[in-house]
């Protein structure tokens, strides 16, 4: 937890200021309750009975469909009164939706979960979160947090590295570092994420200052294929189609591997580049007590356990244990790269796509 | 649209005037509010995510020409060679089934119409894994038997179309199959007489006369081709080779979304299209394709003596290709821990058939989905078949133009129009929105297509001279309607009931953008499934939509005729 907090301890200062600038949320106003309610396994400051009365709550979010149905699941067991729902569509799609329905003024979600930074600084510019303090966040490192706090929080943190089908390549020749992937033999037979991915951006971003932008110009020449989503990736793996995934995401491989697949991790020792996935309170959300006993449920441990459980991703906190099964490198024994300015990283986005569309050949 | 009531004769200003002017305005509306506000955007130059937009120019059309000339050419070059086996298999099976005396023919036609029940996706999936190159089974055996390389390659232009011909191309089958049925078979019998072949037959005179119903399918199976998107999905992005919807489905995922672009792309597509549709009605136009008149016939198959076993083997082959195999491949995909062809890595299991049934929403999705189908087959066919009786039949000015509207959800791709069924609808202060009754409007508005032309096909056969008749004999229209028009119409009306029941029950790109939290349907889950959860949970809930909707429509079937024998 160090090292995480090493990597990206210049980032608040940066990252809140200019996230705060005129913002109608820079103010926000709201402090912790005066005594929050002990719930089983979490505190909580929401009225717990008028979150029952209201009977529903609905998440909008990225991730896979039934990992999400497990997630609620969890909750729904805690709270059988509150029913719940969920929308799930990729990111760039989830957001211009909740933009259109606030546009319309049609509000039907309570709680969203972005797995783009860009898009939740916008939205929090825009004044799309209330704010709300958990008396659970005290406990999330503080790049993990809005500022001020309450707008958002990270839920998750995913990370990419290298990954191979032993099967296929042997561990003496498997790819040790991110500079081993531009060797020759690797050409034709390596696989990335596409564009849209906040993932594969966050690789580009952090990797291009520490190897050189000649590094991607290299990999162009290698000719990978780009995919939409890690279960395509390592599907291919399995089945012999490509050898290598550059900037393979840790969760995919703790699923795959689960399931008997031949697959092997490679962290390699420049660092993991990283990126959250981010919940926070809707405006105007139309079950607003059920959201807020969510996010408590959600930000501590034991939803932070059932998020673990049901998709495989990494908690920010610190006292929460890694997913899967005794050997996931846990975000302490990791030296994570993360984006120190996200407002930056936000800006590089339209010359990273272009440029990654031109090496992934999407000729557009 | 106002002056509809004008252009009908004065005395009968009664239910045909009313009816047409309900017609044409409810389908005016649900049409053009969409495509206003697709037009609005393609223009938009400024942010994308400003709504109305405040800047306007040509910029997003300029740039398909800069930058997306190599995605048009690849989704012309696809969708020409996917609708020229469509049709050409969708003939050939429809000319067996129908015309001639081939064995078994009634189950037969049955399994024909299996790959439609199927999410396109399926099908992609399924010849992945049976022809991708270096390990799908087509290669795997290739090289068991010494072969090197790779002989079969799905990711290519070819095994794209190849793919959508196979299991999109059943809408072909279905079209061409109603205007056969409905063909009086004196003409192809004079025609033998006179000692043509039965090879000389078909092309002279069967044919020509189901023209409008080849035409019509061409047509349909073009757009739907050019807006396809499962396949190149699945198989157009391993290969790289990119069309215009997977463009599309990148610039509104990509964030900011390019909208303006995809409207652009969308639109640009409406060009072709119009084109297509100005050569048919000229096509149909200078020909008559009456069959149906007044004298009374009964369809008689040819005699087809051993030939008849030959052309079960085409149709068993097409059924082995389209439906054994896939089903094959996707249910050994679905009972693995992991998908992989790798057999001798593979491990079993039935966990992906608990974690699908377990999903409750999917659940709800499916039962969604068939609702829907039921629904919005049902009552749209009744006013798709009063549309096309409008278009072709009544002496109303302007009818043709109407053809051109009712085409309109069809000229643009799936994916784009359902973005802009969300912005016209979300902007209309009813609270309808998030809810199935907005759904089953938007599948009605983008089915249009598909109804009108299955039934078009169908009505140009049928003789003016019936319709006359009764009216001459004093029926009101109404009264006409119901006992000459709709009865001759039976055969077209069952086959656009069942085309749109499918079609629905499978629709994707409306769906994906006007889902709610509480309405959903099956198709966005499946796909969103394959995209996050795997091949193998993809394939179970695919077979379990498959065998659901099956399962459903047999009952449908047992009912319907249980109820109509009661009835006589």
């Amino acid at each position: 937890m160090k090292l995480f907090a090493a990597a990206s301890a210049a980032l608040c200062a940066i990252a809140l200021a200019a996230a705060s600038p005129a913002s109608a949320q820079a103010t926000g106003g709201a402090k912790l309750c005066a005594s929050p309610q002990q719930m089983d396994g979490f505190k909580t400051c929401a009225d717990v009975a008028k979150a029952k009365a209201e009977g529903a709550f609905t998440l909008y979010s990225t991730d896979p469909e039934q990992g999400q149905v497990k997630l609620l699941a969890a909750f729904n067991k805690l709270f059988p009164e509150i029913k719940t729902s969920y929308v799930r569509l990729q990111a760039g799609a989830l957001y211009a939706k909740l933009l259109s329905e606030r546009q319309a003024k049609s509000y039907l979600v309570d709680v969203i979960q972005i797995s783009d930074m860009g898009m939740i600084l916008d939205f929090q510019r825009k004044g799309g979160f209330r704010q709300y303090i958990s008396p659970e966040m005290q406990f999330f490192p503080k790049e993990a947090k809005s500022q001020p706090e309450g707008f958002w929080t990270w839920g998750s943190v995913i990370m990419a590295g290298i990954a191979y089908n032993p099967n296929q390549v042997s561990a003496a020749d498997a790819p040790k570092k991110w500079e081993d992937l531009l060797d020759p033999k690797w050409k034709d037979s390596i696989n990335v994420k596409v564009s849209n991915s906040g993932l594969q951006h966050g690789v580009w971003y952090m990797l291009m200052p520490i190897l050189g932008a000649d590094y991607f110009k290299k990999f162009g020449e290698q000719k990978p294929r780009a995919f939409d989503s890690y279960v395509q990736q390592y599907g291919r793996l399995v089945d012999g189609q490509d050898k290598v995934i550059m900037g393979a995401q840790y969760s995919g491989y703790i699923e795959f591997k689960a399931k008997g697949a031949p697959l092997a991790f490679v962290f390699p020792e420049t660092g993991v580049p990283a990126v959250p996935e981010t919940y926070g309170i809707v405006d105007q959300a139309p079950h607003p007590n059920a959201a807020e006993l969510f996010m408590d449920w959600f930000l501590s441990p034991v939803g932070q356990k059932a998020l673990a459980d049901a998709l495989l991703l990494h908690s920010p906190r610190p006292d929460v244990p890694p997913p899967g099964g005794a050997d996931t490198v846990p975000l302490s024994k990791m030296k994570l790269l993360t984006p120190a300015d996200w407002n930056a990283f936000e800006k590089d986005r339209p010359a990273f796509a272009k440029e990654w569309n031109r090496i992934v050949g999407t000729g557009r | 649209m106002a002056d509809a009531s004008t252009g009908i004769s004065r005395p009968r200003l009664n239910g045909q005037a009313l009816t047409t002017l309900a017609v044409l305005l409810i389908v005016g509306f649900l049409v053009l509010l969409p495509m206003v506000f697709l037009v609005e955007e393609s223009l938009n130059v400024g942010d994308p995510m400003a709504f109305p937009p405040v800047e306007f120019g040509i910029a997003n059309y300029v740039a398909i020409f800069e930058e997306d000339l190599k995605t048009v050419w690849n989704t012309l070059i696809i969708a020409v060679m996917a609708t020229v086996m469509a049709i050409f298999i969708g003939f050939t099976l429809a000319w067996i089934l129908t015309r001639t005396n081939v064995p078994g023919r009634e189950k037969l036609e049955r399994l024909m119409e299996l790959p439609y029940y199927m999410t396109p996706l399926v099908g992609a999936l399924a010849w992945a894994v049976i022809a991708g190159p270096k390990s799908g089974f087509i290669n795997q055996m290739w090289k068991a038997v010494g072969g090197t390389g790779d002989i079969a390659d799905i990711y290519t232009h070819f095994g794209i179309a190849w793919v959508m011909a196979l299991f999109e191309g059943t809408v072909a089958f279905v079209m061409i199959s109603a205007s056969m049925k409905s063909m009086d078979p004196a003409l192809e019998e004079s025609a033998r007489v006179m000692g043509a072949s039965k090879l000389r037959t078909m092309l002279t005179v069967t044919l020509p006369l189901v023209m409008p119903g080849v035409l019509g399918a061409m047509l349909f199976v073009f757009a739907e081709m050019l807006g396809s998107f499962a396949a190149a999905l699945v198989l157009g992005i391993p290969g790289r080779i990119y069309v215009i919807t997977t463009a599309i489905w990148d610039s509104t995922l990509s964030y900011p979304p390019d909208y303006g672009r995809a409207s652009a792309m969308g639109l640009s597509l409406f060009v072709v299209m119009f084109f297509m549709l100005s050569f048919y009605r000229r096509m149909i136009r200078r020909g008559t394709f009456t069959t149906i008149s007044g004298k009374a016939f009964r369809p008689r198959p040819m005699e087809m003596g051993r030939l008849a076993w030959v052309l079960f083997g085409v149709c068993a082959l097409y059924v082995a290709l389209a439906v054994v195999f896939p089903i094959a491949a996707l249910l050994m995909t679905s009972l693995q821990r992991f998908a992989t062809v790798l057999l001798d890595q593979a491990q079993w299991t039935l966990a992906n058939y608990e974690t699908a049934l377990s999903l409750g929403p999917v659940r709800t999705a499916l039962f969604n989905s068939i609702i829907l189908g039921l629904g919005v087959a049902t009552v749209g066919v009744v006013i798709m078949a009063l549309l096309v009786w409008i278009i072709y039949r009544s002496q109303l000015r302007g009818r043709g133009a109407i053809e051109y509207l009712v085409m309109f959800p069809q000229a643009v791709p799936r994916l784009v129009f359902g973005l802009a069924l969300l912005w016209a609808w979300l902007n209309i202060p009813i609270g309808i929105y998030g809810t199935l009754w907005l759904l089953a409007l938007a599948y009605f508005t983008v089915m249009l297509p598909l109804g009108v032309r299955t039934l078009a096909g169908v009505v140009l056969q049928i003789d003016k001279s019936l319709e006359e008749c009764a009216r001459v004999c004093g029926a009101s229209w109404a009264y006409q309607m119901r006992t000459v028009t709709l009865p001759l119409l039976k055969p077209g009306i069952l086959a656009a009931w069942l085309l749109i029941f499918m079609a629905c029950v499978r629709e994707l790109g409306a769906s994906a953008f006007l889902m709610g939290p509480n309405a959903k349907v099956i198709a966005p889950s499946i796909v969103s499934a394959f995209a996050t959860s795997g091949t193998e949970l993809t394939a179970a809930m695919a077979l379990i939509q498959t065998f659901t909707v099956i399962v459903a429509l047999v009952i449908l079937f047992r009912v319907a005729r249980g109820m109509t024998k009661e009835l006589q």
